[in-house]
Formats: structure tokens, C-alpha cells, sequence
């Protein structure tokens, strides 16, 4: 147990003198802002373009904006910081391998499964504080401009999209317990999302994959039923835990 | 009694034979050299003990207890410095040896006050500075602190002198000569001095097999009785004395050598040596011959490593 502390203690501290958490922390409050700021500037914008557009005879319809419009920005936004999330983390078994940094520890007597766990739960962890810095940001500035009132399930739906992005977690630590180049781990995580997103274009698997909580947005405006996500996300969840085994077993074998 | 054993140890990367039936063993408190050119397999040989590389066949205990590969249990009595030690960056000294102390399962207090001494030891003053910035040399040093760190059974060091400036290099090697009294060492290197000054027993690696391995006084007396050396003043000396003693050769110019298997059948002995001297200096007496010098030749670990590798 003290061994796998003090590596997740190194872990954390690499997070934070390689500035690496501060970036991130910038990043999502940067996307969360952004969501209802691009909310808030769409009439105004249109009102810009409705000028310039009168004069080749087009009128444009006044829009109307509320917390809906900026809900739907962060939904297309997220997968953009997920993607930024995981291409910072990539290198975080591999680097190891490469520099050879990792002999030392294991030597001492270092447990391979306490490796894999530590780098888990710090990512997860990461993940977690960043993802819902994000949200409440959005969520803060809905409440102050709109009304949150008018999405259902705000926080439902938004833990589906985190549990999507622990899954991804997973599936690259497996990934980077066999591959040995942080593009190789990318390369094969972008895969199998791909392979989710792929398969789900079939409309009786698509509620069986993980990629479909992407669309969990749907229950906001009530389009989508609650019930259509939970297979979803139990798959999700045990293909995450499955994969965090199969990292463990792996890397024991190496 | 042994803290390292090796028996019938292979190893082969596919079809290249590294290391072939490797087979010895260092008692406690010795200091144990291990010479060898480059791909000599060394490094593979170190790394087999860690159990960081699988082992073709042989059996390899350390304190008694067999290695297995992949496991690490018997790692809890061996400290080790790589190579080319490599730390994580952005960590101090003192909390590098933390870690590596926390890892090893230290008491906390016994961490704080064995990092302190071992950082002293080392000579290493820059312990709130990040690793980032440091040299080799620093990095060596850090790297034999957290091999000693928790008082192992048994010290790997590979070519631990080979980033340090000379007086780093002694002073290393002075460390290396102090832990003696309270562990093992086992140190590869391919400077030959650095194991006349601490080595108590050496081995020569060449082509995966152990050539020669013996305590520093077997091969100090080998060395002796290499030969000799005579100088001459004049040409016709040379020539002379060449010509009645068939074994020996022309150096160039006035010098002649007479290597210790002078004649045919002398035998690696320094009484043969001394014998065939002795000849010599009679023959140079009786045809009044001048000399520059005559000099007795003393086999060094180079002449020997050479020979080793056949050159
Ligand atoms: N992982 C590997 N795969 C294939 N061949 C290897 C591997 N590691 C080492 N070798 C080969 O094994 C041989 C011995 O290498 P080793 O590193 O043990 O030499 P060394 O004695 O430590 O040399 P040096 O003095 O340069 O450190 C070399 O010929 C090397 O090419
Ligand atoms: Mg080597």
C-alpha cells in the first residue's frame, strides 16, 4: 500500500511541475466558458451577418437563445477537450519505457499491477475535476444568463459523457501496456473509439456501445428516453473495468 | 559464505550467443571486477541477476535464494546502478530517495536519515535542485545513493565510473572500497586501473565466456616473469644477440625482448624467467657488450585483457 502511495504521489507531482494539470485546468475552464459565450454572441452575430446579408436581399430571422443552445455547445465541444485530455496523457506509460525510468522502481520491488493502478487513478481523477470544472462553469453561467430548468437530466447526462471518457482511459492504458510508442497507444485508443462509433451506425447495436453516451445530450431536450443510455452505460462501465485487467495482466507479462 | 552464485548461465538474443555457460561466485565482502570490451555481455549478465532478462539455462541464487525472472523478491538484497541511470526529472534527490525508499518499504524516519547520509557519501550538494538539470556524473552519483539506500546484500554497478571526471572517479571508487566492510560489490568496467585499485577478485569476459577470473593476487603473480628487456648501444650487439638467443626479438632500433616463452618450451614461471635473465646478462658480460638498461617486464591487466581478446 506504501509503495503504491508514494508512486501516486509521483505521479501527482509530475502532473503538476511538468504543468501539465495547469494546462488542462486552463483548457476546460477555457471550453466551459466558451459554451454559453458562443450561446450569448449568436444573436449578435447574426444580427452582424443580418446587415451585410440585407443588402443582397436576404432577411435572417432573429434567433432566440437560451441555456438549450449553450448545453448543445458543450456536448460539441466535450469530445474536442476529451480528445486534447488523452493526447496529454498518451505518453504517460510509454515515456516511461522509453527512458527507462520504470527499471529502477520495478527493481525495488515495485508491483507492475500498483504501475497500472497509480497512472489509473491519477488520469481518472484528472478527469474527473477537469470534466466537471468544465460543467459547473457552463451550468454556472446558464443559471445566471437563462434558466437551466428548461434541459432534463442536466446531470445525468453529463455523467454519461464522463463514464465515456473513463472507458477511454482504460482502453489506453491497456493499449499502452502493448504498444511501446505513445503514437502507436494514440493511434490504437482512436481505433477502437472508431470501431465503437463504426459499429454503432447499426441502429440495433448502437445502444449496446459506449460511444453512444456521446448522444446523451438527447435527454436534455427529452428527444431521448433515460432508459435508452443504461445499457450503454453498464457496457461501458465493465468494458472500462475489463480493460483495466486486461492492462494488469498484460504488463505482468511483460 | 557466497551472496552471488552463477552455474551454467546461457543466454542468447535469437541466433547471437551473448553469454555461454557462465559460471562463478562472490563471497561476502568482496569487491568482484568484471572486465570486457564492449557487447561483451556484461551488461546482459546483470540484468539476467536482476531478473530483468530470462535466462536460456543455469541457476543463479543471490543470499541463497534462486532468481526467477520476472519476479522480484530476490531484488530486496541487491542494489543496482544502470548503465545509464535515468530518474524522473522533475523530482528532487531527496525525494527521488524517498520514493525509491517508500518502494522498498523503509521505515519513515530510517529514509530520512539514510537519504541524508547516502547523499553525503556521494558528494552530491545540489539536493534541492530537480534531476532536469543534471550531469552525468550528478546522476551517477544519485544513482549509487539509491542502489545503497536500503543497506542491499549485494551492489550492481554498471561501468559506474564511465561518466566521471578523475576526480570523481576516485572518489567513487573510494565509496565503492568503503561499502566493502557492509556489502558485496559487483562492478563492470573497462578501465583497467580502476580495478587494481579496488577489485579483490576480477573476472574477464570475452565472447560470453569467462576467460580468466582469479583474486587480484593470482593475477599479480602471473603478471610477474613476463619478460625482460635489454637496450644496446650497438647495432652488432643487437644482431649478435639475437641470433644466439633464438626466441627473442628486435624491438627496432637497440632494444631486444625476450618474452617469457623465450627458447621453446619455458613454462610461464618466474623462475624460468629470472633463469633466462641471468643467462643473458652473463652472455652480455662475457662478449663485452654495453647496455643502456635491462629491465625486468611486468605482465599489467592490459597485456593480460589483450591477450584475452587476442590481439
Ligand atoms: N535486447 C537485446 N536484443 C538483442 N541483442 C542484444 C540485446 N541486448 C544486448 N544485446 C547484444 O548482446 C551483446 C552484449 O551486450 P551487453 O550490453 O551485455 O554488452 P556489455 O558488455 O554491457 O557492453 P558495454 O561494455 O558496451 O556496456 C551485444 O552484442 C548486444 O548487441
Ligand atoms: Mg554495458
Amino acid at each position: 500500500m506504501r509503495a503504491f502511495l508514494a508512486f501516486t504521489k509521483k505521479e501527482w507531482v509530475e502532473l503538476i511541475r511538468t504543468g501539465r494539470l495547469a494546462i488542462l485546468l486552463v483548457l476546460f475552464s477555457l471550453f466551459g466558458i466558451m459554451n454559453p459565450a458562443v450561446a450569448k454572441l449568436t444573436p449578435w452575430m447574426m444580427e452582424m451577418m443580418a446587415d451585410s446579408l440585407k443588402e443582397t436581399g436576404l432577411t435572417v430571422a432573429a434567433v432566440k437563445v437560451d441555456a438549450m443552445t449553450s448545453w448543445t455547445q458543450f456536448y460539441k465541444n466535450i469530445p474536442i477537450a476529451m480528445v486534447i485530455f488523452l493526447l496529454m496523457f498518451g505518453g504517460i506509460l510509454t515515456a516511461e519505457y522509453q527512458k527507462g525510468t520504470l527499471i529502477n522502481m520495478l527493481t525495488k520491488g515495485l508491483a507492475r499491477w500498483k504501475v497500472i493502478l497509480a497512472k489509473g487513478c491519477i488520469m481518472t481523477a484528472t478527469w474527473t475535476v477537469c470534466y466537471w470544472l468544465c460543467y459547473g462553469i457552463t451550468y454556472g453561467y446558464n443559471w445566471y444568463f437563462w434558466e437551466n430548468g428548461i434541459a432534463s437530466h442536466l446531470g445525468l447526462a453529463a455523467a454519461c459523457v464522463w463514464i465515456l471518457g473513463i472507458w477511454l482511459i482504460a482502453v489506453m492504458l491497456l493499449m499502452s501496456t502493448v504498444f511501446q510508442t505513445s503514437s502507436a497507444v494514440l493511434a490504437a485508443t482512436g481505433g477502437i473509439a472508431l470501431v465503437s462509433y463504426v459499429v454503432g451506425l447499426i441502429p440495433k447495436a448502437r445502444k449496446f456501445l459506449p460511444t453512444h453516451l456521446l448522444a446523451a445530450s438527447g435527454m436534455l431536450s427529452g428527444a431521448g428516453s433515460v432508459e435508452e443510455y443504461w445499457c450503454a452505460v453498464w457496457v461501458t462501465i465493465g468494458l472500462g473495468v475489463l480493460g483495466l485487467l486486461a492492462a494488469v495482466i498484460v504488463y505482468n507479462k511483460k | 559464505m557466497d551472496v552471488l552464485t552463477l552455474s551454467h548461465v546461457s543466454k542468447s538474443f535469437g541466433q547471437h550467443r551473448v553469454i555461454e555457460n557462465l559460471e562463478f561466485c562472490i563471497p561476502e565482502h568482496t569487491v568482484y571486477g568484471f572486465i570486457g570490451q564492449n557487447g561483451a555481455g556484461k551488461t546482459t549478465t546483470m540484468k539476467i541477476i536482476l531478473g530483468l532478462l530470462r535466462a536460456d539455462t543455469g541457476v543463479i541464487t543471490v543470499n541463497g535464494k534462486q532468481v526467477c525472472y520476472g519476479q522480484n523478491h530476490t531484488n530486496q538484497f541487491i542494489g543496482y546502478l544502470p548503465d545509464v541511470p535515468e530518474f524522473y526529472g522533475f523530482l528532487t534527490p531527496i525525494e527521488y530517495l524517498e520514493l525509491c525508499g517508500e518502494i522498498t518499504g523503509m521505515e519513515k524516519r530510517e529514509i530520512r536519515r539514510r537519504s541524508e547520509e547516502m547523499l553525503e557519501l556521494v558528494g552530491l550538494s545540489e539536493r534541492k535542485k530537480r534531476v532536469q538539470g543534471f550531469s552525468r556524473g550528478m546522476k551517477q552519483r544519485l544513482g549509487i545513493a539509491q542502489a545503497l539506500l536500503n543497506r542491499p546484500k549485494l551492489l550492481i554497478c554498471d561501468e559506474p565510473t564511465s561518466a566521471l571526471d578523475p576526480v570523481g572517479r576516485k572518489e567513487i571508487l573510494d565509496i565503492l572500497h568503503t561499502v566493502k566492510e557492509h556489502t558485496t560489490v559487483l562492478f563492470s568496467t573497462h578501465i583497467l586501473s580502476d580495478v587494481e585499485r579496488i577489485c579483490d577478485k576480477i573476472a574477464f569476459l570475452h565472447n560470453g565466456k569467462l576467460e580468466f577470473q582469479g583474486t587480484l593476487e593470482e593475477i599479480r603473480s602471473q603478471r610477474q616473469g613476463r619478460g625482460f628487456q635489454i637496450e644496446f648501444y650497438r647495432k652488432e650487439d643487437v644482431a649478435l644477440f639475437l641470433k644466439y638467443f633464438p626466441g627473442t626479438v628486435s624491438e627496432g632500433g637497440y632494444k631486444v625482448l625476450c618474452e617469457r616463452n623465450m627458447g621453446n618450451n619455458m613454462q610461464n614461471n618466474m623462475k624460468y624467467v629470472e633463469k633466462n635473465m641471468t643467462h643473458a646478462m652473463e652472455f652480455v658480460v662475457k662478449n663485452n657488450m654495453a647496455i643502456r638498461s635491462i629491465e625486468m617486464l611486468e605482465t599489467t591487466l592490459e597485456n593480460l585483457f589483450m591477450e584475452v581478446v587476442g590481439q
